[in-house]
């Protein structure tokens, strides 16, 4: 956001971390000045202290001075690693995503960003929030790779085909913010962009109620469930059901038919309606079809947060506080683990 | 020292004798010639050629961006001219430019042999660069490239329409030019060293050209099969990066930064080598810490190989790895850190002259000491999650690679000049040429790194209008770039045929390379020369009959 | 090579210009062609990380592709480069002895294997090519249905009916796909699904609505293919290298060109000899060895 003409020279401070990467980049300049003008003002007074007067003189010769190199090597290891440190604090923060959240989904395409709220709204390269309230976004792409970028909010995160990424942020400001794809894309790379409104509670409110779509995800979920897909002709019901029953899975433990636990998380959900041989659970045959090719990303987003309804997650409603959420697990399992299928196309 | 009259100790000017320049004048003797220093010399015109094209590329963006609409350049366009200025300038000026270049000329002239271990081969390396060079600008003129120089899948295998796979194997193939030169360099550093020249007495070029080489010989093969991959995958249309049937994305970024991470230090560690000569010489004074510098380069090379992860901080990767990246690039910065220092130090108690090279040197210092520091930035994780592929990376690696490396080169070619070709260029326009480049480098690239703090992203042909007074004040401090370094190659050239005759060693300097003809003779020395004096001895240890380098100056002050 | 310091105005046969004596000549080569194979190691080593990646998450299609190998033909050429490196050593030996009959006749065998290994590749990939394994669709022998053609695949007298390249009954593959052997795949996948041994990728990249998926399996064994013809085509590239060397050498030795006190060349082709050789006895188990055992150990 510019309100003036004059060049600013830091973006917005607009998310709960902002201010720790500012505080970060601020000691990082403190730290750039200091030696910047130390030693450029050393250069310059032994240039201008010592320059030729005789041709080819020789000064008297200094080999070297070893405990000045042990100093000089020490004091800038520590510096760098009170750097690291402090990286190292806000990147904690930056990619552990808090409980309570409430759950956004984004789907990258070239070149729009494709975002869907837990109360059923669709936006394409626009996301309303509110402000105070912590936000993931879980984000996928249907080709190549992207980045959701938004500078006022101080973070970002790849976006990759096959896989979900996560990224969080707590707005803490009104207004309205760039959102950047950072990762090239192609042609319309520098196009893919939009905004982000930070509405406060009762203007998002009001944004809900002027432009709520027809279905929630949960309901748009619930009518694939029960109508579209048939999945309740096995998943609803009681234990003689062929399929597993889903009321309460969600980020519980699961045992798998090969004697396997696994977290029932987004994934696995998501994997599960995709490739449901794979890991099925104990006591249950591997007997459901593939849905994979018959569900869109987006629909599949709509699958997931009913699923997840059914376990009383109320970030899967219209927006109450949610209980519980992936932890930082979920990020940090290896890339190569989830890159394998480029699913919903 | 029954050799020190051969030697030019007094810098005295000689009747002309046949030297590497007019030791035969046909085509082929310069196609087939074995001669190190023809082949630097063919070097330095292909590389410069390179340069030029990378940088009317670089012209272009810059103009494109004076505007926030792409309204010069539609987007498709500008996509292709980002990525053909770093393909061009990372591959076929920054990497081959000093080792190839001054690296070439000057490694057998600085340990006293005549020639390097392997002519053939680097021969052979010469023409590999021309026919991965025509590959690639064959490419470009079919209709160019557009997958950004990261290559990444699975743009760059499946969805770019543009020549990736050509490219690729000009890459691929100019690759092996670099590990030939690296082979040579360290065969060469290892056994042809003159009598006396012990590792200990290496100009601290050698042993940065030394790291570099190693760099060279494990980075390069490991981008030259990825490319090779890519390749394949595009010719086959079926692949192990394309995640439609289970290929894996993120191993290309692995495999890339692997090698890329590595070869910004193919592209900043000879730099460092010129200006450790430039310091100390231009200060007459030996250089501080001799050892420090040198094992710092080979530190260098060795942990560049371990911080690769940087590259991907948002990739996805496990948090935990980026911790240890980002631990590891902390650590990278200390050899860096004792370079500067060192360098500083030797200025004390110097006697400073300041030549065009020595303003080159001081300008590379503080430019350098802007590029590490910012390193910094990028390798605190948490901050590099904001700036990362933002202007503010660009501007960064702009002032490690262009204030780092460029400058450099440019000082180097400064200072060898007269060794190379004999002549003296014009000092006057020399130190405004000098002071231009770093004036208008220093406009042209600030500038974004406020840009990037603020925000805007890299490899964007449209942006914001918000953005539109930092990107004039960087497109106005290119245009004064572009003459400080347009200047040279008149003045250069202009001291090819005007220039007045450089003696065999106009500054008085100690190194070997001064102690033999200005052109040398085609084996280099008259006879192999005895090394008896430390490296960087200025006083008379060294055997320079400075009184008589006095009197040469009064008969004829240029020289 | 102490022994023979020489004045400046002797000039040994071989020494090249750049050279104060055939000492630093020698040490300069070697010296070379080691840092040379230090830059092939990286090179391979890029595939063998890919190798890596994809059979950790794919081991099951890495044993299906495996198996599809040839390991008596893989065997043969395993053998053929070890003697060959032998004759390679003896070459080296002897042209230090400067005995140049049996250098020609070394060279020529060493050359005789390589020709053999090269061969033998060529054997193999014919018959992948009539067997669908090509991984890339279309680049295959296209194979109407119900069509018997005898193979033109060499066949090896002791080789058994179920070995042999071309005595199976043809899969159709009218338009030159990539596809696999179902029947011989399927005990490796009954046994991964009864012991449980698919890993976290495989669960996923198998699998398509609870049932296997022939179609996503025969995706990952692609893979294995692509890499399978990219290594073993690479290495091949460095045997035809290896040839263009010895029939230089060869040339070199007739002509009496190597004593003792200049063997160098040989020397270091025999160290480039070698290392292809080595990055073969690699390959080998990789390839062909590795996901055997899923079998032997459930069919015996």
């Amino acid at each position: 956001m510019q309100d003036t003409n004059w060049v600013p020279l830091f973006p917005e401070q607009a998310s709960s971390f902002a201010w720790q990467v500012d505080y970060l980049y601020f000691y990082l300049i403190a730290i750039s000045v200091f030696f910047t003008v130390g030693i450029v003002a050393a250069i310059f007074y032994f240039v201008i202290r010592y320059r030729e007067t005789k041709k080819y003189a020789t000064p008297q010769q200094i080999h070297g001075s070893i405990p000045l190199e042990l100093f000089w090597s020490f004091v800038p290891f520590v510096i760098s690693m009170t750097v690291f440190l402090g990286g190292a604090w806000v990147y904690w923060t930056q990619y552990t995503v808090p409980a309570d959240t409430m759950e956004v989904y984004v789907v990258g395409k070239q070149w729009m960003w494709k975002i869907q709220h837990p109360s059923g709204q669709r936006e394409i390269n626009e996301l309303h929030v509110p402000v105070g309230r912590k936000v993931k976004l879980t984000m996928t792409t249907e080709d190549v790779l992207h980045d959701f970028f938004i500078p006022a909010f101080r973070t970002k995160a790849d976006v990759v085909p096959g896989r979900y990424t996560t990224m969080w942020f707590e707005a803490t400001k009104p207004g309205k913010y760039r959102i950047f794809c950072a990762e090239y894309c192609g042609l319309n790379h520098s196009g893919m962009g939009g905004w982000v409104y930070v509405l406060e509670q009762k203007d998002y409110d009001n944004w809900l109620a002027g432009n709520v779509s027809d279905q929630t995800p949960v309901q748009a979920g619930e009518d694939l469930f029960t109508n579209k897909l048939g999945c309740a002709s096995c998943h609803a019901g009681g234990p003689s059901q062929r399929g597993a029953k889903l009321e309460g899975i969600y980020n519980k433990e699961v045992k798998l038919a090969n004697g396997q636990t696994v977290i029932a998380d987004d994934d696995y959900i998501r994997n599960s309606i995709l490739n449901p041989g794979g890991q099925v659970v104990e006591g249950y045959q591997p007997i459901m079809p593939t849905f994979k090719g018959q569900v869109s990303e987006e629909q599949l987003v709509s699958l997931v947060a009913y699923i997840k309804s059914l376990s009383g997650d109320a970030a899967a409603n219209t927006g109450a506080a949610p209980k519980a959420s992936p932890t930082a697990e979920t990020q940090a399992k290896p890339a190569v683990e989830k890159a394998g299928e480029k699913e919903g196309k | 020292m029954d050799n020190v009259d051969a030697m030019k100790l007094d810098g005295s000017l000689e009747e002309p004798k046949v030297n590497y320049l007019t030791n035969g004048w046909s085509l082929k003797s310069w196609l087939l010639t074995k001669d190190h220093k023809r082949i630097a010399i063919m070097y330095l015109i292909s590389v410069s050629a390179f340069f030029f094209i990378g940088g009317i590329y670089a012209a272009t963006i810059r103009l494109e961006l004076l505007t926030p609409a792409s309204d010069l350049l539609e987007s498709g366009t500008y996509n292709k001219v980002f990525t053909q200025h770093g393909i061009i300038m990372v591959f076929f000026f920054l990497i081959p430019s000093i080792p190839a270049i001054l690296g070439n000329f000057l490694i057998p002239l600085m340990i006293g042999a005549k020639d390097l271990a392997f002519p053939r081969i680097n021969l052979l390396s010469l023409y590999i660069y021309w026919i991965g060079g025509a590959l690639t600008l064959f490419a470009l003129l079919q209709g160019g490239v557009d997958t950004g120089w990261t290559f990444y899948a699975p743009y760059s295998t499946t969805f770019s329409n543009s020549y990736v796979l050509l490219v690729g194997i000009g890459i691929f193939i100019n690759g092996f030019s670099s590990i030939l030169t690296g082979l040579n360099f360290i065969v060469t550093t290892h056994t042809m060293r003159a009598p006396g020249m012990t590792w200990f007495r290496l100009p601290l070029f050698v042993w940065a050209h030394y790291a570099t080489s190693l760099v060279m010989i494990l980075g390069t093969p490991v981008v030259a099969i990825t490319l090779l991959l890519v390749a394949i995958e595009r010719f086959a249309g079926v692949g192990i990066f394309d995640p439609a049937i289970g290929g894996d994305p993120i191993l290309f970024q692995h495999l890339f930064w692997f090698y890329s991470h590595p070869a910004v230090y193919i592209m900043i560690l000879p730099g460092m080598g010129v200006i450790s000569e430039l310091i100390s010489n231009f200060a007459r004074k030996r250089i501080f810490g001799y050892e420090f510098i040198a094992f710092s380069s080979l530190a260098i090379a060795v942990f560049g190989f371990l911080v690769w992860g940087h590259h991907m901080f948002v990739s996805g990767q496990s948090v935990y790895a980026g911790l240890v990246f980002s631990f590891l690039t902390m650590v990278v910065a200390v050899p860096s850190a004792i370079k500067v220092f060192n360098w500083s130090a030797t200025l004390y108690k110097g006697s400073i002259s300041y030549d065009t090279p020595m303003l080159y040197a001081i300008g590379f210092m503080g430019l350098f000491l802007i590029g590490g520091l910012t390193g910094l930035f990028l390798g605190s994780i948490g901050l590099t999650v904001h700036l990362t592929e933002t202007y503010f990376i660009v501007a960064h690696f702009h002032y490690v690679m262009v204030g780092g490396q460029v400058i450099a080169y440019l000082g180097g070619i400064h200072y060898w000049w007269p060794k190379i070709t004999g002549k003296l260029y014009s000092e006057f326009w020399g130190k405004i040429s000098a002071m231009l480049v770093f004036i208008g480098f220093n406009l042209t690239f600030f500038p974004q790194f406020i840009l990037g703090y603020q925000g805007m992203p890299r490899r964007y042909a449209a942006y914001p209008e918000e953005f539109q007074v930092l990107n004039i004040f960087s497109t106005a401090g290119a245009s004064v770039l572009a003459v400080g370094m347009t200047l040279p190659v008149l003045y250069l050239v202009h001291s090819l045929i005007w220039g007045e005759k450089a003696s065999a060693n106009p500054y008085m300097h100690p190194g070997l390379e001064w102690r033999t003809d200005s052109p040398p003779p085609t084996l280099n020395f008259d006879e192999t020369p005895v090394v008896t004096w430390e490296a960087y001895e200025f006083g008379e240890e060294s055997g320079m009959d400075l009184d008589a380098a006095r009197r040469r100056d009064e008969v004829s002050p240029a020289a | 090579m102490a022994e023979h310091k020489h004045d400046d105005h002797y000039h040994p046969p071989g020494l090249q210009h750049q050279f104060e004596d055939m000492g630093q000549q020698m040490d300069s080569v070697t010296i070379g062609m080691w840092v040379f194979l230090a830059q092939e190691i990286m090179f391979f080593g890029g595939l063998f990380t890919a190798y890596l990646v994809f059979r950790s998450k794919f081991p099951m299609a890495f044993a299906a592709g495996s198996n599809e190998l040839d390991a008596l033909w893989g065997g043969i050429n395993t053998l053929v480069l070890i003697v060959s490196s032998l004759t390679m050593a003896l070459t080296v030996y002897y042209a230090q002895k400067g005995k140049k009959n049996m250098q020609v006749a070394l060279i020529a065998l060493t050359m005789l294997f390589g020709v053999a290994f090269l061969g033998i590749k060529a054997i193999e990939y014919s018959s992948k090519y009539e067997h669908g394994l090509i991984p890339v669709d279309g680049w295959n022998k296209r194979i109407k249905e119900g069509e018997h053609k005898e193979s033109t695949a060499v066949r090896l007298p002791f080789e058994t009916k179920a070995s042999a390249a071309g005595t199976e009954e043809a899969h159709p593959n009218p338009s030159g796909d990539f596809q696999i052997n179902k029947e011989k795949a399927q005990p490796l996948i009954d046994i991964a699904q009864k012991e449980n041994f698919f890993t976290e990728s495989e669960k996923i990249g198998y699998f398509d609505g609870g049932e296997f998926s022939w179609e996503k399996f025969t995706q990952k064994v692609q893979i294995f293919f692509w890499i399978y013809f990219v290594m073993t085509g690479l290495h091949a590239l460095h045997m035809i290298i290896g040839l263009g060397i010895m029939a230089w050498l060869l040339y070199k030795a007739y002509r009496g060109t190597f004593s003792q006190d200049y063997y160098s060349p040989v020397e270091i082709s025999g160290l480039y000899w070698h290392f292809v050789d080595i990055v073969w006895i690699f390959l080998f188990p990789l390839l062909y060895l590795l996901g055997r055992h899923f079998l032997a150990g459930g069919g015996h």
